[in-house]
């Protein structure tokens, strides 16, 4: 074959379009630290805008932590939820399972904005509102469709002898489960934690609506205040600057987690 | 999806127990977090209740026809519905595209995959707030790189006219989702046994015919669990169009989730109303995905 | 008629679906009732300082100034307030989250587009005894307090104000040979000048710049030249929009030549507001109606001259705009959260934190501080609120029928400027419409 003739508009195509989709992280990686009227960094290049983002209201370590906090808890709680609720819903027959695995699915069919106040009064209800507990919580369920769905097709795909074996061995279920299954799921449970935590990380309008304690926001309510300045004006420095600290460790927690994340997808039964 | 087989050996009643205490956990979320949540939604959506001044008893069923009466509202279905279509089907062609591009191990095409996969680190809200920086005529690169190359004279309008600002958002959502719904299309690929291909070719198909006789077939739940999933966020958009557009210009790119915010919190502040929007959100998607899932079945079979 | 607040709190911990769903509604159904004023008068008129923690919400584009008084109040008195910033966008949803279960802190601001709304819907406290007792009560900014005023009743004080003011860019004046030390006095002088600096043909420099596509924007930059003409804009219960009368259509068409004749910044039209400011810190616009807070940032890139903004054949008007601040609904500290309200007017906080601090005071006796006589400009801003055509416009729906994106008002002025006019009374018939609900 001729190789090379053939491959190099491949390399071209394939080239350009890993360009398209890296360029708007360059460019807001770079545009945070150049000089743009209207923002910290008006004259020359520099930090301006990340030792705004550093000094705002109760330092950024605060809020860095909050959000540790709230994604850390988020991932707990969805890994063990979903892990339990997984197992039993690709091992088990039970009365309701499929209404509960239904209902479960529709939480991704309902608009957010419209469950914030209900569960704002119910969190109140419950002691737990203005708390990052309680905001995990709920950033938890709205994980449940994702991660008991993926942990659901991971048990599927896990052979049934493996299980079966251990039974035999004299384990019961929840030992089978702890010794034998988590090892077989875990490309799974990796894609469910990985996820559960981009989105704790990211999320915006819960924490904004649930937490009313300044102390206790996390990250992306502190960008979301330096962003907006008098009458509606943006400050862009401090937008791409608060991109940039919200995307940074994201990124890097993905290019580490790839392979088992990928992994995670292959091992499901969603092979066609 | 769905795959149930019957145990083997009859434990019966204490497996049925077990399988209960497992789905425990999910069971308390969902009831908890969203049944109950829910409910009330579906009594404020029958109730006359203020975002201020609280319940103020039984309205039914004045919020829905104020709902459906609303000026805004056909307008905001026709927009939600044509941003889906346009959404979903740009992006399962670019995801199988890309798909299909990155399909063999190599440096190269591990490089390439995690290009595309890492938008997908960002929060849509990140996402879309660093493609209102892009898009911005006064800070943004295009406009200048496209006046350098002598495309454009003026400043460019991205999110000027209806068109642009629809299709302006359509890049943000391929850029941001392109990669998680490649990587679902390209596991299904990589399902296929080499020996189908081989067998095809032995027959003298060509590689169109492969692609429409073979591939599509062959990866057709995954498909259309990418549809599923890309056409409920498409109908429920909501932070790509409140940070990019708020729904302009003159009100042409508002969604239906968008009405919903602002009949809550943007100048109505009415629950009720926008209870029942979501009420009748909520059953649409239903209706439409258990339509889907049918659908799904029936050629399965 | 105020708002739900759950009376029993964890009584029982909900069992099953149904009694959490009762529990709800019952927590929801179960309204407060109107909270007398006397706690707010207990501590007198300059309530108490008894080492009391306060609450206060603000949003996020007050934060220096919130910050600033904050500071002050809390290094010079036993109670302390904690702050919370909220971003602007975000900021009715977060209320009324709050709002709806009992959960307001001791005291929250509004910008004043709000207010009506909110002093109707019983979020705050009545204070109108206690204004009347305050010895400069006469003096107060009287458009946040008209704003916040429901039934006869006064339920906010002005917090941090912001109005809008002529500003030119005088180096863009002397190279078009105009007089770098006169703005426009007139409507006529303005489109004149606007489009002296036009006809420079600089590139990027455009003679001005609007929000063409932002409600509040117009609403914060356009009603004062309409005030300044001596006409109104609102009946006087904010129910009829008289945004169709002879002086508002002079206004339309002064916007409307601009545009036409390339004097305005083709990217005005789609301008949201997120930038509308931009250009002229960047010193590309000639002159334009821009928020006098943004002096000093103006200051830093741009040698620029201010005056109030003009009517079509003179007289002076800004619009009073920014933030009132009242004591909540859900407030158990009425009278210590009073004593920050009457330090926040006292000439203590207004010339000492906000005037040092470059910002606009709340009382027109102190307009001409000792901080502001070193900048005449300061002094032009700090007089202007007290020009009897200044004004705060009040309306129960203001929000959505100006300031929301896509209301009524944006549609009615993007017709007349970008096309050519057409469909005024039917674009103010779709105003009054949300305005009488």
């Amino acid at each position: 074959m001729p190789k090379l003739a053939l491959r190099t508009p491949y390399y071209v195509l394939t080239g350009g379009l890993a360009v398209i989709f890296l360029f708007p992280l360059f460019w807001a990686g770079l545009r945070s630290v150049s000089p743009q009227a209207g923002t910290a960094q008006v004259h020359g290049w520099g930090l301006g805008n990340y030792q705004t983002l550093a000094h705002y209201q109760s330092g950024i370590w605060q809020y860095v932590l909050n959000s540790c906090i709230v994604s850390g808890l988020t991932v707990v709680f969805t890994l063990a939820v979903s892990l339990l609720g997984g197992y039993a819903f690709a091992r088990f027959a039970f009365p309701g399972k499929n209404l509960l695995f239904m209902l479960t699915l529709a939480i991704l069919m309902v608009p957010y904005a419209t469950l914030l106040i209900p569960l704002y009064v119910l969190l109140d209800r419950l002691g737990l509102q203005n708390s990052l507990v309680g905001l995990s919580l709920v950033l938890t369920m709205f994980q449940l469709p994702f991660a008991t769905f993926m942990m659901r097709i991971s048990f599927e795909a896990v052979p049934r002898e493996l299980e079966e074996a251990a039974l035999v061995d004299g384990c019961g279920t929840l030992r089978a489960l702890l010794l034998v299954l988590v090892r077989a799921v875990q490309p799974g449970l990796v894609t469910v934690g990985l996820f559960a935590f981009l989105a704790a990380w990211n999320d915006f309008i819960t924490p904004l609506v649930l937490i009313s304690d300044s102390s206790k926001l996390p990250l992306p309510v502190a960008i979301a205040n330096l962003r907006a300045q008098v009458m509606g004006v943006i400050d862009y420095g401090a937008t791409e600057a608060g991109v940039v600290v919200l995307a940074l460790p994201c990124i890097v927690l993905f290019i580490l987690l790839q392979r088992q994340y990928v992994r995670g997808f292959m091992s499901g039964a969603l092979k066609g | 999806m769905g795959r149930q087989r019957r145990h083997p050996g009859g434990l019966g009643r204490r497996r049925r127990l077990a399988g209960w205490v497992y789905a425990t956990p999910t069971a308390a979320f969902v009831l908890l977090f969203f049944v109950v949540p829910l409910l009330l939604v579906t009594q404020m959506s029958v109730s006359d209740w203020g975002l201020f001044n609280g319940d103020q008893g039984l309205n039914a069923p004045h919020n829905f026809t104020a709902a459906v009466d609303q000026d805004l509202f056909w307008p905001a279905v026709r927009f939600t519905v044509e941003y889906t279509v346009v959404t979903t089907a740009i992006l399962v062609g670019c995801a199988l595209g890309l798909a299909m591009l990155v399909q063999e191990s190599t440096r190269w095409t591990g490089f390439l995959r995690t290009a595309v996969l890492v938008p997908s680190a960002l929060g849509l809200a990140s996402a879309s707030l660093l493609f209102y920086a892009l898009y911005s005529p006064g800070s943004g690169p295009f406009g200048q790189i496209m006046q350098h190359l002598g495309i454009s004279s003026g400043p460019v309008e991205f999110l000027g006219t209806p068109g642009h600002a629809l299709w302006s958002t359509v890049a943000l959502i391929v850029w941001r989702y392109a990669g998680f719904y490649m990587l679902l299309l390209l596991v299904a690929l990589q399902g296929i046994p080499a020996e189908v291909y081989e067998a095809a070719e032995v027959d003298g198909a060509g590689r169109w015919q492969r692609f429409v006789h073979i591939t599509v077939p062959l990866i057709r739940p995954s498909l259309a669990l990418c549809t599923i999933l890309c056409v409920t966020g498409s109908l429920l958009a909501f932070d790509q169009f409140y940070i990019l557009t708020k729904g302009g210009p003159d009100n042409s790119t508002l969604t239906i989730v968008q009405l919903i915010y602002n009949a809550a919190f943007a100048g109505r502040d009415d629950l009720g109303l926008a209870a029942a929007l979501s009420i009748i959100v909520l059953a649409a998607l239903l209706v439409l995905n258990i339509g889907q899932f049918r659908w799904l079945r029936g050629k399965e079979n | 008629m105020i708002g739900i607040r759950p009376t029993r709190r964890h009584r029982r911990r909900p069992l099953t679906v149904l009694a959490a769903v009762v529990a709800l509604t019952a927590a929801a159904c179960s309204s407060g009732g109107g909270k007398s004023n006397q706690s707010v008068a207990q501590g007198g008129i300059n309530g108490l300082d008894d080492g009391t923690t306060l609450t206060l919400w603000t949003r996020a584009p007050l934060e220096l100034q919130a910050n600033l008084l904050v500071k002050a109040y809390n290094a010079s008195h036993k109670n302390q307030v904690k702050l919370t910033i909220v971003p602007n966008d975000d900021y009715v949803t977060k209320v009324g989250a709050a709002a709806g279960s009992g959960g307001l802190p001791d005291l929250f601001a509004s910008d004043v587009v709000y207010a009506a709304n909110w002093s109707k819907a019983g979020l705050w406290q009545d204070i109108t005894g206690q204004i009347s007792k305050l010895p400069y009560a006469a003096s107060i900014d009287k458009g946040p307090i008209e704003a916040g005023t429901y039934n006869g009743k006064e339920y906010v004080l002005p917090f941090v104000m912001d109005l809008s003011v002529m500003m030119w860019n005088k180096t863009l004046y002397k190279e078009a040979g105009l007089d770098p030390n006169q703005g426009p006095t007139t409507l006529a002088d303005f489109v004149t000048q606007a489009k002296a600096i036009a006809a420079l043909h600089k590139p990027g420099v455009y003679g001005t710049y609007f929000g063409g596509n932002c409600g509040g924007c117009a609403v914060f930059t356009w009603f004062p030249m309409i005030w300044a003409s001596g006409q109104n804009v609102l009946n006087a219960d904010g129910t009829k929009s008289l945004l169709d009368s002879g002086t508002a259509k002079q206004v339309y068409a002064a916007w409307r030549d601009l545009w036409t004749s390339g004097a305005v910044d083709p990217a005005s039209k789609d301008e949201t507001g997120a930038t509308w400011v931009g250009p002229f810190q960047q010193g590309d616009i000639g002159v334009m109606p821009y928020p006098a807070s943004l002096l000093p940032t103006v200051e830093k890139t741009v040698d620029a001259g201010v005056a109030p903004i003009p009517g079509v054949t003179g007289g002076e008007s800004t619009f009073m705009g920014g933030d009132g601040i009242g004591v909540s609904k859900d407030s158990k500290h009425e009278a210590e959260a009073w004593n920050f309200l009457a330090w926040l007017l006292s000439s203590d906080a207004q010339v000492n934190v906000l005037a040092a601090n470059q910002s606009i005071v709340s009382r027109s006796d102190l307009a001409d501080n000792k901080y502001a006589a070193a900048d005449p400009r300061v002094v032009t801003i700090n007089k202007v609120a007290a020009s009897p055509d200044s004004k705060t416009p009040i309306a129960v729906d203001f929000q959505q029928a100006f300031n929301a994106a896509g209301s009524p008002w944006v549609t009615l002025f993007r017709d007349q400027v970008f096309n050519g006019g057409a469909n005024l009374e039917q674009d103010n018939s779709a105003v009054n419409s949300v305005l009488s609900q």
